[in-house]
């Protein structure tokens, strides 16, 4: 298990190399000057010319890359070219609004699918079961923007129980903190809670027409213990990928539900400095993102083990 | 204990009630009374307006710089940090008194080297600086409030140039205007009505202004960038809010107060809702050009660009843009309807416009050889993106193969500077706009610019227009300006330095409770404005 752990952690490592280089080439190739959008609409040929040599930017790639890759294995991962602030600086101050997101929409879509799923099993070609799973369908379908909108228009604009826009840093209370992020957590979690639900019932089928399922019940175990101590835990496997799943797809709804909701988050800070071609900011976002993404890759075939003892990194 | 329907659905009621408390309480705080969030047209991408000349860093200048001169609602300019001034018999030497009293922020008094050091960091940058400070030879500084600018020779547009509303001249600390100008500033402090709460401001997320406590507003009532900037509010938010249903959604909820750029296809969203009105602080609006690239075929040749004339149907663009013909209109003259500079000189090609005849006539005069038009469509930005998409088919009908390079705008305002023909990576026509009171100067509207390669997109070269601008320059009066406006579009509309699209206006929107805005163009001003 170590050993796996430790060759585990030496593949990160190349992983993030190479993460490294796609991140510094796509975004120097991509179009976007950002010394012509700084310069502003009315600038010249010439007035942008002399920006773009002030900004460093027509030294090679090559020279470009080194430089910043030198910085980054020191912590530094520059500072943005329109505000001047350290990219370091400007991702701390926005994870907070991100991690409280991503953890309630993951408690919420875990919570709500695994059971849903569980549920839509034990009941399998039931009402219920076929209403999961028109529900499961439709979560998957409707875009998160879409669901957004309706969730503000409800809740927001029609009720007034909860605020359009915005956040409350969990320091200044609960409840605010809470209030703010409700819908947008529900917005992103409709998707995963449909996601998961599916897998989870899927997993449930298979692991419930299995004979030592049958064994159990012969045995007079209630139904309950039937479906969470033998079924549930051997169906763990499926769940928990695609949970991880789930976390990296996590990634690319933060960015939508931050905008919509106007939570000033990684995902909005990434937006912005696409809009602007803020080059320090997307590469050190970008490179956040593919780490996280990694260790919860590397966490995910950990837990292989621990949830099924059939499983052995030996 | 039993429990019947009706009490459940009294106590769900209640619950209710009681859970919609806080939302209602943040709406109508006493705290908030005075305080003021807005939603402006972009971010505040950098906060040093000499070191970009971003429309909304301008916005941020006003908050908290002053200027010397402004211009009034006559568009007219006027002394604003300037107590007196006087010209010389032989017009070379202007004397400027600042006010008495002026102060920074910080308490430290505005003197008269704060005003030549950011002079002259705002004219190593600006266009209009720079065609004045030609004409300067010395700025001395007399006394404390006191300096001079001595021309070389007489120019006719000094206090216009330091009272412009666009890209202006804003009053530092000397220790700020010294900073090289190919540099930002580091400390914000300026003499104007807000002070920038740099510890309450969170970038990328929402700037906040407090009043500034030491601001002594002239005693006239506001007019323009001119007279009383009298501040009735405690604190400005601008939030940086991308997403357009969400900002509308915002204002409509009382979450926010102002939204500068409300998209037309949710105004009517807007105007149904008793709390919010919509209106048009800028009354001139903006003027969309389409840029013709001179350097390459066919836009190389004048009868191309006489085409593009003819092609081009305004009324199209702004409809199928904005919708709604309240907000736009048609215009011909190179500088913009409504303006001063306005004229019908040379616009019969108007009158028969649209005609794709005509124009597929011109194309074959020009000895059009088939090769594509490349038009840069920036498809986030709606009217550049529709106006490009209707060239495109216009270009088609008559004849000419039309190709369409989309990308967002930041992939447009990179391409748009390669001179490489159009085939490798460059580009013959893009799309664009302009305030129309910049459109109004030949000086301050880039595009104006035809000297060839030193000069704006699209590079059109024409030495009578040229000369032309430099007499506009030397006029000392409107009426003599405005003569040799009709010279220079009599001579424009000849050579085709680009093709107009329309003009609109972009109304705001703001709760019913928030008043006091002054139209400048431009601009949004927060001083007058007060929350009732």
């Amino acid at each position: 298990m170590l050993k796996f752990a430790f060759d585990r952690l030496c593949s990160i490592a190349v992983v993030m190399v190479i993460a490294a280089l796609l991140v510094f080439l796509l975004i120097h190739l991509a179009p976007g000057d950002p010394a012509a959008i700084i310069a502003g609409d009315n600038a010249t040929t010439e007035q942008v010319a002399a920006l773009r040599h002030t900004l460093g930017l027509e030294d090679p790639l090559p020279l470009q890359f080194v430089r910043w890759a030198g910085a980054v294995l020191g912590g530094d991962l520059g500072v943005s070219i329109f505000s001047g602030a350290p990219v370091l600086g400007l991702i701390v101050q926005r994870l907070e609004p991100t991690v409280s997101l991503a953890l309630l929409t993951m408690l919420v879509a875990v919570v709500l699918a695994v059971s849903v799923g569980v549920l839509a099993a034990a009941k399998a070609g039931s009402l219920i079961d076929r209403t999961v799973m028109v529900f499961a369908v439709l979560g998957f379908s409707v875009p998160v923007f879409v669901v957004g909108y309706f969730l503000i228009y409800v809740f927001s604009i029609t009720l007034r129980w909860l605020p359009v826009q915005g956040y409350t840093p969990i320091a200044e209370g609960v409840r605010p903190w809470l209030e703010h992020l409700i819908l947008p957590a529900v917005t992103l979690g409709l998707a995963y809670v449909a996601l998961i639900a599916r897998i989870t019932r899927a997993a449930m089928l298979d692991v419930l027409a299995e004979d030592y399922v049958r064994t159990a019940r012969a045995k007079g175990v209630t139904p309950g213990r039937v479906l969470l101590k033998h079924a549930l835990r051997n169906a763990g496997v499926p769940i928990v990928t695609i949970i991880g799943i789930g976390v990296a797809l996590l990634i690319g709804g933060v960015v939508i539900t931050e905008t919509v909701f106007n939570l000033p988050g990684v995902g909005r800070l990434v937006v912005d400095a696409i809009s602007k071609r803020d080059y320090p900011i997307i590469q050190g976002v970008t490179l956040v993102f593919s780490g996280v993404y990694v260790v919860v890759n590397l966490l995910i075939d950990l837990s292989y083990a621990l949830i099924d003892p059939r499983v052995s990194y030996k | 204990m039993s429990i019947d329907r009706r009490t459940v659905l009294k106590s769900g009621s209640l619950a209710m009630a009681a859970s919609a408390l806080p939302w209602v309480a943040r709406a109508q705080s006493p705290a908030l009374r005075r305080s003021l969030r807005a939603v402006m047209q972009a971010d505040l991408r950098s906060f040093d307006p000499v070191w970009t000349t971003a429309a909304i860093t301008g916005y941020h200048a006003a908050m908290i710089y002053d200027t010397l001169f402004g211009i009034d609602g006559e568009m007219k300019p006027r002394p604003q940090m300037v107590s007196d001034y006087g010209v010389s018999d032989d017009k070379l030497t202007y004397t400027f008194k600042l006010r008495d009293g002026l102060a920074f922020s910080d308490g430290s008094p505005v003197t008269a080297a704060d005003c030549v050091a950011s002079m002259r960091r705002w004219a190593a940058r600006d266009t209009g600086g720079q065609i004045l400070f030609k004409y300067v030879a010395d700025t001395p500084v007399k006394d404390d409030r006191t300096f001079q600018l001595v021309l070389r020779e007489r120019y006719g547009l000094v206090l216009e140039t330091l009272g412009k509303t666009s890209n202006s001249l804003w009053i530092m600390r000397r220790r700020e205007a010294e900073t090289d100008p190919t540099q930002q500033i580091s400390e914000l402090v300026g003499s104007g009505p807000f002070v920038f709460n740099k510890d309450a401001t969170k970038v990328g997320v929402a700037y906040v202004y407090d009043r500034n406590p030491n601001y002594r507003p002239r005693p006239e009532a506001p007019s323009g960038t001119t007279g009383g900037k009298v501040v009735k509010l405690d604190r400005v938010v601008w939030e940086n809010m991308i997403d357009e249903e969400t900002a509308v959604s915002a204002l409509q909820a009382g979450e926010i107060d102002f939204y500068e750029t409300p998209p037309l296809e949710l105004l009517g969203r807007l105007q149904s809702d008793r709390n919010i009105k919509v209106e048009v602080l800028n009354k001139l609006g903006n003027v969309g050009f389409i840029r013709l690239n001179w350097l390459h075929p066919p836009f190389d040749n004048r009868k191309a660009r006489e085409a593009m004339l003819y092609l081009v149907n305004q009324s199209d663009i702004m409809k199928a843009t904005f919708g709604n013909e309240e907000y736009y209109r048609t215009c011909a003259s190179l500088f913009g309807c409504g303006t001063d500079m306005e004229n019908d000189e040379n616009t019969g090609w108007f009158k028969s416009a649209p005609d794709l005849k005509k124009a597929a006539q011109l194309f074959k005069e020009a000895g059009y050889d088939g090769r594509p038009v490349v038009i840069l469509q920036p498809t986030n930005l709606a009217m550049p993106n529709m106006a490009a998409q209707l060239l495109a088919d216009w270009l088609s009908r008559a004849g000419v193969k039309a190709e369409l390079a989309p990308s967002d705008w930041g992939g447009v305002v990179a391409r748009r500077a390669v001179t490489a023909p159009p085939g490798q990576g460059g580009w013959n026509i893009f799309v664009s706009w302009n305030p129309a009171s910049t459109f109004a100067s030949p000086i301050l509207f880039p595009g104006h610019i035809a000297n060839g390669r030193k000069g704006f997109f699209g590079w059109p070269d024409d030495e009578t227009h040229e000369r032309l601008r430099v007499d506009w320059t030397m006029a000392e009066t409107v009426a003599e300006r405005q003569a040799i406006a009709r010279r220079m579009q009599a001579n424009a509309w000849n050579f085709v330095p680009h093709v107009l699209a329309g003009q609109w206006v972009a109304p705001v929107a703001h709760r019913t409770d928030v008043r006091g805005f002054v139209p400048v163009p431009d601009l949004v001003p927060f001083w007058n404005v007060e929350k009732v």
